[in-house]
């Protein structure tokens, strides 16, 4: 993190408040308006595919903010943040339908119930740490799934439970075009919330205890509280993430909800770059587009003699796990720190040019 | 209570206990020597089973040729696997370290899925198959086999690391590797050799579950049960993980007897390992035979 | 990249607007669901193959011709959703679609009746067969076809077959039949139904025992088979998983007659599980299996020639059944282009065309069936199929076939009577 707070030479701040905004300078911060500003007019120039595949990278990013706070910021495991998401879902669609609450507030609540689910799996956790807690997350994601399945009066049991469209004043956001608004003015509620959270003083806690969780401690902050926190926020992250998906669909079934999902969502942090807001989008977008890259690879292929030697067109479903795989293999090995490094990098070489070293 | 078939079902998690704890130990020994949690230690069994299976029936070589040659590829690609993906990773925070297995294990599923396709495979007749009467439960003879070469292995790696000179210098290095170092061992052909030696028994495992129940798929999930047996036993103890393998087929059984005969929930088999898992990291976290970790500032 | 992939969605939409205009000699593009990697995909393949070969040899006679547009899923629910949304997304509607699994096929139902689309799935869930919902068993489904005995009506066929078996082994007492299989949409759709005319025939019912999609160990559950005496077994899942489970009651010596779904056994996996598939029961979609004898037999032969030039290959159970589906949907838009234009609503009217309809050509491979407005069960007269394993399947499939080590002989035809009673269910 030390390489967010180095200031060049001449920038000065003279009071706490400046010090503290959310964007480092103005120039970032009008980029990020005009990019929020093109966001919205991108559903009349781009085809239905691309918005579907912006609003995936949507409520996906959502939910990998979440699990960002708590690898990223806490320092801590979870490879069952999948089943966080899958808890969303299903609670969105179980208010929506089964208790008649409008989409607008089941989004939200369906977020806090996934919430107090990650407390309740929080305070375990707090007492373990590192590997321990990474395998008591995975045992969390098979009971979670196990529950999933036989809870039939939450989730339908193996039928797809089915979520209501989203409503606002009795307008239907149907179709994609409509959804993405609703799925954009979440991402960035959630974007500006996660930046809000680390300038705070509970930010500030997360990040002592990811750094040196004794020292933390004996600084006064408790240990249990936090941990247990960071589960709990991951957890309402990813929550409304699965409750974006549930009334995107519309149809929730227990299936993407796997080791796989939980697999992808800690390839998508660790991609973008751990501990870094704008990672996580980076990160988000590559998983996503990932799949579709290796489909139009594969259909430009199809017939050409790659394409018989190495028999690409029924293997395709495993052609793309294996490049989610070797993705995440090559990233490790060779950008660990992720894509957000790599584009501070590429913007630190240009401020500097060409005195770069 | 119905004695006849909870024995049958003891007898069977008997078995499939130590196939387990054979798996566990692979692990616990990767973990031991390298520090490194192998995600992918399914993946290991999934492979040495295709490429022996391959090796019977494509090219129609006898079991007990093809055996050690799936063997030496394993120990092969042991090493070229920590030499290629690991080394690079060492002093990385451990979360880096277990998504580099997770990203290998989904590699080599999908990767044995494009090459040998989804289908269960049954594995060429390798014994005549005779059955035993064991309590009424027909074992078959490839198990009472593999409960044999199961304890063998146990047995050997109990040798290996007590009396010989590389086996004294991979617990040397587990136990501190910069004083291993300044002695004169070389840390990184112990981390290869741990490697090797797990992908070696691994396969072992996996060849003898191909046996029985054919190469499908299904062979990565005892990737997933390895680590409520390797907890429940401790995580650097390998005594621990082959007790641990066994009491977690034990228990598994258990838990579709009760399942079976009292709830009927029908799925209680897959899931109770789990239930276990999280018990003991409540309670125990480090274990039967494992070493508390002491804190150091 | 980007670009390039606007201008080929946007030209392929006003391709495929360009086409739909055209009167003579039409294309119609129909989306084709398939698993090709998933946990079904033994049975996916051959279907799908089925399904293509059966499309281009219909194609070759004449009519619309029907361009698949062969999507891989995974038996992923979500990916279904999201291929369909790409689908139903543009401007032109598809005027049908040929989907697989019975999880996908069921969240969807509420869409393709939305938007007016015919569905033809390779799920054969009893909960798709009430196009009105006037059974109130389940919700209405006025867009869903399938060609094939519903899982539900084919248990019911299986279980009078075998209380009838029963009797005439002379066995006292009442036979006990279990149902198996993974918890799942798939296999637990017949479940109710056949629990419940067991218990009508006489059975003793015990509780389900459950095993996963995905082959595994299931020594345990054939354990428990073993103690609690079932005679009867229902096996719910495809015949990958299946097979994990015969072989493990052979090793532990559990007696059981086991009665498959229609995707539970086929030759394949007979020559997989060798002599434990030995006795299986299983019923029938076609009147034939590949290689019978029949008017339409060598018309069958040359559909599999489109993708087996040499004609060598031995087409499983699952294949023949695709070709069937291929058949009946494409004479359907065939009539739907004569009367009134290929559209969703008008393809829907040509189901509806005949009674006891068989495809052109294909007599005596495919059975007839009927769909009506008020009825969507094609057909309740249910061919039961044992299969023989007499020695060691090492061989390749063609020779078992050829010198009968693998037989499939037919073991009972069930008429189920028509009840309104058991519509949907």
């Amino acid at each position: 993190m030390a390489s967010t707070s180095l200031l060049p030479a001449g920038d000065f701040r003279t009071t706490y408040a400046a010090d503290t905004t959310i964007f480092p300078t103005v120039t970032s911060r009008n980029c990020a308006i005009a990019g929020v500003v093109l966001l919205c007019l991108a559903p009349y120039f781009l085809s239905q595919y691309w918005i579907s595949l912006l609003i995936q990278i949507g409520y996906f990013g959502v939910a990998a903010l979440g699990l960002n706070i708590l690898v990223g910021f806490t320092g801590q495991i979870s490879i069952g943040h999948a089943a966080f998401f899958g808890f969303g879902a299903f609670s969105s669609a179980y208010v929506s339908t089964q208790l008649g609450v409008p989409a607008f507030f089941a989004i939200p609540i369906a977020g806090v119930m996934t919430a107090l689910v990650g407390l309740i799996f929080g305070l375990p956790a707090a007492r373990l740490k590192g590997l321990y807690l990474a395998i008591a997350t995975l045992a969390a994601q098979y009971i979670l799934l196990d529950f999933f399945s036989r809870a039939e009066w939450f989730t339908g049991g193996s039928i797809p439970a089915s979520a209501e469209p989203f409503r606002l004043f009795g307008y239907t956001f149907n179709t994609d075009r409509q959804y993405f608004y609703v799925v954009l003015a979440y991402v960035v509620l959630s974007c500006l919330l996660v930046t809000n959270l680390i300038r705070s003083r509970d930010g500030r806690a997360f990040v002592a205890i990811r750094d040196h969780y004794l020292s933390a401690e004996m600084m006064g902050i408790n240990l249990t509280k936090y941990r247990t926190l960071s589960f709990g926020l991951a957890a309402f992250y990813a929550g409304i993430g699965g409750a974006l998906y549930a009334h995107y669909a519309q149809v929730v079934s227990n299936e993407g909800f796997g080791i796989e999902r939980s697999i992808v969502f800690l390839a998508m942090i660790i991609i973008g770059g751990v501990g870094s807001v704008m990672g996580t989008l980076m990160g988000t977008a590559f998983m996503v587009l990932l799949p579709e890259a290796m489909e139009w690879i594969s259909a430009d292929l199809r017939g050409s003699v790659i394409d018989d030697m190495l028999s690409f067109n029924n293997n395709i479903a495993f052609l793309r796990e294996i490049a989610i795989g070797l993705v995440i293999v090559l990233f490790l090995m060779f950008e660990p720190d992720g894509l957000a490094h790599r584009w501070r990098q590429i913007k630190a070489y240009w401020k500097l040019y060409p005195f770069s070293h | 209570m119905n004695t006849l078939f909870l024995i049958q079902l003891l007898v069977n998690g008997l078995i499939v206990g130590t196939l387990y704890g054979v798996v566990a130990m692979s692990f616990v020994l990767i973990y031991k020597a390298t520090q490194v949690v192998n995600f992918a230690q399914g993946e290991f069994l999934l492979i040495g089973a295709w490429v022996c299976w391959w090796l019977l029936t494509k090219y129609q070589i006898p079991f007990y040729l093809g055996m050690p040659i799936t063997l030496v590829f394993m120990f092969a690609f042991g090493v070229a696997l920590q030499v290629v993906v690991l080394r690079p990773m060492i002093g990385e925070p451990i979360i880096s370290v277990i998504m580099v297995t997770i990203g290998l294990s989904t590699v080599f599923q999908a990767l044995m899925k494009w090459m040998f396709g989804t289908n269960l495979q049954p594995f060429p007749t390798v014994f005549e198959t005779q059955t035993v009467n064991v309590f009424g439960l027909y074992i078959q003879s490839i198990y009472l086999m593999s409960l044999a070469v199961s304890v063998l292995m146990m047995a050997g790696m109990g040798w290996f690391f007590r009396a010989t000179k590389h086996g004294l210098a991979m617990r040397a290095t587990a136990f501190d590797q910069q004083v291993a170092q300044s002695l004169g061992i070389s840390v990184e052909n112990v981390f290869a050799m741990a490697w090797a030696i797990s992908a070696m028994v691994s396969a072992v495992a996996g060849v003898v579950v191909a046996v029985v129940n054919g190469v499908s798929a299904g062979l990565s999930a005892y990737g997933i049960k390895v680590f409520p047996a390797a907890i429940l036993g401790g995580l650097d103890s390998i005594a621990g993980a082959v007790v641990g393998g066994i009491i977690i087929g034990l228990l598994e059984n258990i838990a579709h007897f009760i399942d079976s005969e009292y709830l009927h929930w029908g799925n209680l088999y897959e899931v109770a390992p789990f239930y276990v898992m999280i018990i003991i990291l409540m309670i125990k976290p480090y274990g039967l035979f494992g070493t508390r970790d002491i804190e150091r500032v | 990249m980007r670009g390039m992939m606007l201008l080929r969605d946007v030209s392929l939409a006003v391709l495929v607007c360009g086409l739909a205009g055209a009167a003579q000699a039409e294309t119609v593009q129909v989306g084709q669901l398939a698993d090709y990697s998933g946990g079904t995909a033994d049975v996916g393949v051959p279907f799908g193959q089925g399904l293509i070969d059966g499309m281009a040899w219909a194609n070759k006679r004449g009519g619309v011709t029907v361009e698949l547009d062969t999507v891989d899923y995974g038996y992923k629910v979500p990916r279904a959703v999201a291929q369909y949304k790409k689908w139903t997304g543009g401007d032109t509607k598809m005027p049908a679609i040929l989907g697989w699994g019975t999880a996908d096929t069921e969240a969807l139902t509420g869409f393709i009746a939305r938007d007016k689309i015919p569905y033809m799935s390779a799920s054969y869930s009893a909960a798709l067969t009430d196009p009105t919902g006037k059974s109130g068993k389940t919700k209405p489904a006025p867009y869903n076809f399938f060609y094939a005995p519903s899982y539900s009506d084919a248990l019911r066929a299986m279980l009078t077959w075998a209380a009838q078996d029963w009797k005439s082994k002379g066995k006292p007492g009442k036979p006990k039949f279990v149902h198996m299989g993974a918890n799942h949409p798939y296999p637990n759709a017949p479940k109710e139904a056949g629990e419940a005319i067991a218990k009508e025939l006489g059975f003793e019912v015990l509780p389900p025992v459950q095993f996963a999609l995905t082959p595994g160990d299931y020594t345990a559950q054939c354990l428990t088979l073993k103690n609690t005496g079932a005679n009867y077994a229902y096996l719910g899942n495809t015949a990958g998983s299946n097979i994990a489970v015969l072989k493990a009651c052979k090793n532990v010596g559990a007696d059981v007659q086991f009665l498959g779904n229609v995707w539970g056994m086929d030759e394949n996996a007979a020559k997989a599980a060798g002599d434990a598939a030995d006795g299986v029961v299983f019923p029938l979609r076609t009147a034939i299996p590949y290689g019978g004898d029949a008017p339409g037999a060598n018309n069958l032969k040359d559909v599999s020639k489109n993708s087996d030039p040499t004609g060598n290959a031995y087409r499983p159970v699952h294949y023949v059944a695709g070709v069937c589906t291929a058949l009946y949907m494409k004479e359907a838009i065939d009539w739907a282009a004569k009367n009134g234009g290929v559209t969703g609503e008008n393809v829907k009217k040509g189901f509806y065309q005949k009674k006891d309809w068989v495809p052109a050509g294909m007599e005596g491979v495919c059975k007839p069936s009927t769909w009506t407005e008020t009825d969507h069960r094609p057909m309740l007269n249910i061919d039961l199929y044992r299969i023989r394993v007499s020695g060691s399947t090492d061989a390749p499939l063609p020779e078992l076939i050829k010198n009968g080590t693998i037989k499939l002989e037919k073991v009972a035809t069930i008429d189920l009577p028509r009840k309104p009673e058991w519509l949907g269910w």
